[in-house]
Formats: structure tokens, C-alpha cells, sequence
């Protein structure tokens, strides 16, 4: 294609048998059907380079060699000890908490369970937010949602996880992981899986299947039950704060 | 021979060309950037429709579409590309629309509820909407990308205002 011709695809202008034709007798002529697609493909072309750099330079932009979903999660799930879909009573409890078995968000227990992942209720959720273990970070409530989300109101104490930007978080996670006794996982409930991502982040740095809870209302559950929020960074992890 | 009634016709049409071009422009850009600037929201609404296994590809699409969008919206708020960019559009639109449809079509059946009464993020950059409101949408922007695709309006272009500049004395 000749420069002449390229820009008179680029930018409008209609050529007809070679000639380029002046804007003045632009409206009255419709290019050629071949004509439409050659443009329609310039525009591919060029888009398809230009997004990919500009997500290559966006701060927030993807990482293609990433895999955001852990598809290789339930593999590993298998080869983790007698997983337990809902906790049925305190004996079977691992870390010894007094859970009793209250059905969690339908939607989300046939995922849970072909993860191998555990699922606790508001009820459990709230016993183990005021479980004096907590104080001694024995018992943690891990943030799986993003940092906007987690500013606007976590539960208070919650650590933060957002499984999109593991590199930011899952030092502190995993430390605070293997040196726990129970994590409760949350994100924002009903279809959110972020908090099955996070836990299975979790479980593939090696932190026991056992001690991983994922409580299913999330933090919309959280607060209709109006249990207490704290905004902002991470402040306080008593649990003697205020009931609700 | 062009009669006063035929030229005001016509003057009619280039002003809805118009309108249309830029109203389809500014709307794509807004939602383009809308998720361009969320990349991660819009990668797990990508991946909620089930579409492709591989990661690689979810992240490409995720990661190019919304910047892709902005393009053509820049493209046809410029007045560059015109006809092209519409051809683009049809061909991101129809099958998003279908899609769309058949994710609803299932989330009707899933919940029992009529189906104008459901209503999800389809990921299309304006959040939760209802699914009928949804596809109407998505048809008037098909009709209005296929009208630029014939029509193809260059008034107020890039090109023209350059041209229009080159040309002065």
C-alpha cells in the first residue's frame, strides 16, 4: 500500500481506481466493501498493539504469564489432608473451636467442596472473632478483597490478602499463616471466590488445609448482621471490642 | 439536481451521522476506561462467563479489550477510521450481546424469575443492570455502529479540521 493510499484508509479519505479523491466529494461516495475491512483491520491491527502496551505501562495493568484463578488448586486439594467441607461439631473442629454446622451460602459450598476448603457461618464467624486467641494472632481474619474495599470497612483486626496482588501481601500472610492456629478467610460474600483464592494461596505456601476456614457470608453478611467494622488500615484486633 | 427539500434531508442525516458518531465515541471510551482502569474487576467478570480454559488467553482478553474499546471510541470521537471502527464495533457487540443473552437465558432458568427481572454485571462497564435494559442498549449501539458503517460522517474529523487548517491562507 502506497503512504498515500495508507492514510486515505486511516483517515477517510475514499480512493477510487488509485486516485485519492478530495473531501469535498467525500459524502456522496461510499468506499468499497474491501475497502471497510482494510480499515476494519488497520484498526485491529493497531488497537490490539497499542492495548496491549498500554496495560504493559498502567500501574494496575494484568500480567499476562499470571494465573489469577489457581485452576491448579483442586489437584492440590486432593493430595491435602481429610479436608472437611462445613465443621460439624468441636470435636471435629481441628484447632479445637466450638463450631456448630449451620448451612453456609449454597451457592459457594459445591465450589468449597471440590476445594477441599472448609466454611464457617456468621454465627461461627462472630464466636471466632471474640475467641481470645485472636489477641495473640493465634486466630486471624484474613482480607481477601481489595485494598479500596478493605479501607471502606474490614473486620477489625482482619489482615489483608487480595489474591490479584499476592506479591504485596502473602509474606506477612504466609508468616502469619503457619504461625496461626485458625484462619478465617472472607471477600465480599455470595458469588465472590476471592477468599477461596486467597486460602488456596495459603495452602500452596504451605499452610495446612486444617486450619483454613472460609466464612461465606463475607463482609456483606458481616455487616447486615451489624458486627463491628473498622475503616482504614488495621487497627485494633481485640476481642473485647463492642457487641453488636 | 439537488432540491431544497433533499438537501435539508440531507443536511438532517449528516447531523444524526454526527451525533451518533460522537454519542458511540464518548460511550466507548467511558466504559473502555471505565474497565481499563479496573483490570482485575473485569478479569474475574471475564472468567465468570466461562468462556476460555486457558490463562494466558482470559488475561489477553481482559487485559487489551477495555484499551481496545477506548481506541475505537477515540477513534470515532476523532472522525479517523470511521467506517472501520464501526465494523469493529459490530463485531465486538454481537457476539457480546449473545453472550450476554445466553448467561441471562441460564440465570433465569437457575432462579425462576421472568426474565427482564434479571439483572448482573455483565461486565460491560455500568455495573449491575437488568438484562432486557442491557440488550436494548446493546441493539440501539449495533444500530448506530451499522448507520456509521454506511453513513460513515466525517464532519468535525480530525482530518477535516486539519485540512481545513492546511488549507487557509
Amino acid at each position: 500500500m502506497a503512504p498515500d493510499e495508507f492514510f486515505a484508509v486511516a483517515f477517510g479519505r475514499e480512493v477510487y481506481h488509485g486516485r485519492v479523491e478530495t473531501p469535498a466529494t467525500e459524502p456522496t461516495r461510499r468506499p468499497a466493501f474491501g475497502k471497510v475491512l482494510g480499515e476494519a483491520l488497520l484498526v485491529a491491527l493497531v488497537g490490539t498493539a497499542l492495548a496491549f502496551a498500554a496495560n504493559a505501562l498502567s500501574p494496575r495493568g494484568l500480567k499476562l504469564s499470571q494465573n489469577y484463578f489457581l485452576t491448579g488448586a483442586k489437584a492440590m486439594a486432593t493430595n491435602q489432608p481429610a479436608a472437611l467441607t462445613t465443621v460439624t461439631d468441636s470435636t471435629n473442629s481441628p484447632a479445637g473451636t466450638n463450631v456448630s454446622a449451620i448451612a453456609p451460602t449454597p451457592v459457594s459450598v459445591p465450589r468449597l467442596v471440590e476445594n477441599g476448603l472448609q466454611s464457617v457461618d456468621s454465627v461461627q464467624a462472630f464466636r471466632f472473632y471474640h475467641d481470645p486467641r485472636r489477641e495473640k494472632d493465634l486466630l486471624v481474619f484474613v482480607d481477601a478483597r481489595s485494598e479500596e474495599s478493605y479501607q471502606r470497612g474490614h473486620i477489625p483486626g482482619a489482615y489483608q490478602l487480595d489474591p490479584y496482588h499476592p506479591e504485596k501481601y502473602l509474606l506477612e500472610a504466609m508468616a502469619l499463616g503457619k504461625a496461626a492456629e485458625v484462619i478465617i478467610v472472607y471477600c465480599t460474600g455470595g458469588d465472590c471466590e476471592d477468599s477461596e483464592l486467597s486460602a488456596m494461596l495459603l495452602r500452596n505456601v504451605g499452610v495446612p488445609n486444617q486450619k483454613l476456614f472460609i466464612y461465606t457470608g463475607g463482609i456483606t453478611d458481616w455487616a447486615s448482621n451489624r458486627f463491628p467494622l473498622e475503616t482504614g488500615a488495621r487497627k485494633t484486633k481485640k476481642a473485647s471490642d463492642p457487641k453488636p | 439536481m439537488n432540491t431544497p427539500s433533499s438537501a435539508a434531508n440531507c443536511k438532517a442525516q449528516e447531523v444524526v451521522t454526527l451525533l451518533a458518531r460522537l454519542a458511540l465515541g464518548a460511550l466507548f471510551v467511558y466504559m473502555g476506561l471505565h474497565k481499563a482502569l479496573e483490570p482485575v474487576d473485569f478479569l474475574k467478570l471475564v472468567h465468570q462467563y466461562d468462556l476460555v480454559n486457558n490463562y494466558w488467553l482470559l488475561n489477553a482478553i481482559a487485559a487489551a479489550l477495555p484499551w481496545f474499546e477506548t481506541f475505537c471510541g477515540l477513534l470515532l470521537l476523532g472522525g479517523i477510521a470511521v467506517r472501520g471502527s464501526a465494523l469493529m464495533l459490530i463485531l465486538m457487540l454481537v457476539p457480546f450481546t449473545w453472550i450476554v443473552f445466553q448467561r441471562a437465558l441460564s440465570q433465569q432458568a437457575a432462579l425462576h424469575i421472568p426474565f427482564c427481572a434479571v439483572k448482573f454485571d455483565c461486565g460491560c462497564g455500568n455495573g449491575e443492570v437488568f438484562i432486557c435494559r442491557k440488550l436494548l442498549e446493546n441493539l440501539s449501539l449495533l444500530a448506530l455502529s451499522v448507520w456509521l458503517l454506511v453513513g460513515g460522517e466525517r464532519k468535525f474529523s480530525v482530518r477535516r479540521i486539519w485540512g481545513s487548517a492546511g488549507s487557509s491562507p
